[in-house]
């Protein structure tokens, strides 16, 4: 009696004044980010949308970066300089560590979305492991962060490198 | 109206089309040193290269679109409503239509079209 009681108010604490079931996000940005409960499928979930995002941002400042170049060889120059420094390369890095991730976790989530290497669903025992992707897919996870450490590296070498 | 199903498969197709594009777009940079790929004249000679302006815009069209969609879907996570699914769905394809149509304007005029 008192268990339904109980599922009763948790039911109602979720339907709106209007009487339609909430359905926003009731822990906002702070469940969005909170990465702990879900294990490394959730650090891979927030990892897509933030690097997505800063790569968005990165996008739009190319793309108005560029548009010196209809200012002629000075505007281009003033640019290049304000661009072209440790900072700058740093930033780039950045740019080209989360581009590597983002694509390679992102072909992983095609995989996902077309039902390749996920595992059978299983009953959600103690201590509750997150039994929705298997060994493939966890692997690949771990495959974007390689692939964009060892891009970093490269892009190092070839911003740092001199010439 | 597309259906969502339909939306997430134009995402996964520009994401894969954007990775290829993009690969030709670093090629050209790094075909000799960075510093130099970076020079004025090579850059407009870039540019002036009709098919490496298209690629240019293309990139510019696919990302435009994968990108501001991604941060619709990002932002339709966060809330559902009416008023403000129709909001994020209006904002982000007025930006997205704006950095496509101010990359395009830099392309034509870089390019001496």
């Amino acid at each position: 009696m008192a268990v339904s009681e109980k599922k009763e108010e948790e039911l109602k604490s979720i339907i709106s004044i209007n009487g339609n079931i909430d359905r926003n996000n009731r822990e906002g940005l702070r469940g969005w980010l909170n990465p702990s409960r879900y294990g490394w499928e959730r650090v891979s979930y927030w990892l897509q949308r933030l690097t997505g995002i800063f790569l968005l941002v990165y996008f739009i400042g190319h793309v108005y970066e560029t548009s010196s170049l209809t200012g002629g060889l000075d505007a281009w120059n003033a640019m290049l300089q304000l661009t072209q420094t440790p900072w700058g390369h740093t930033f780039l890095l950045l740019v080209i560590g989360t581009s590597t991730f983002h694509s390679v976790n992102g072909i992983r989530l095609i995989f996902t979305e077309a039902g390749r290497g996920i595992g059978k669903p299983g009953r959600p025992d103690y201590p509750y492991k997150a039994v929705s992707l298997n060994y493939r897919q966890k692997s690949g996870i771990w495959v974007s962060l390689i692939l964009a450490a060892l891009a970093m590296l490269y892009g190092a070498s070839v911003l740092f490198g001199g010439d | 109206m597309i259906r969502e199903s339909q939306i997430m498969k134009i995402h996964y197709v520009t994401g894969i089309a954007a990775l290829f594009v993009v690969a030709v777009h670093i090629i050209m940079r790094l075909i000799m040193p960075f510093n130099m790929s970076l020079n004025y004249t090579n850059v407009i000679a870039n540019y002036h290269n009709i098919p490496y302006a298209l690629l240019l815009e293309s990139i510019l069209i696919l990302i435009a679109i994968h990108g501001f969609n991604g941060l619709r879907i990002i932002l339709l996570e966060l809330r559902q409503n009416t008023f403000w699914e129709r909001g994020v769905t209006f904002f982000t394809l007025a930006a997205m239509i704006s950095v496509i149509a101010y990359g395009t304007r830099t392309i034509i005029l870089a390019s001496g079209l």
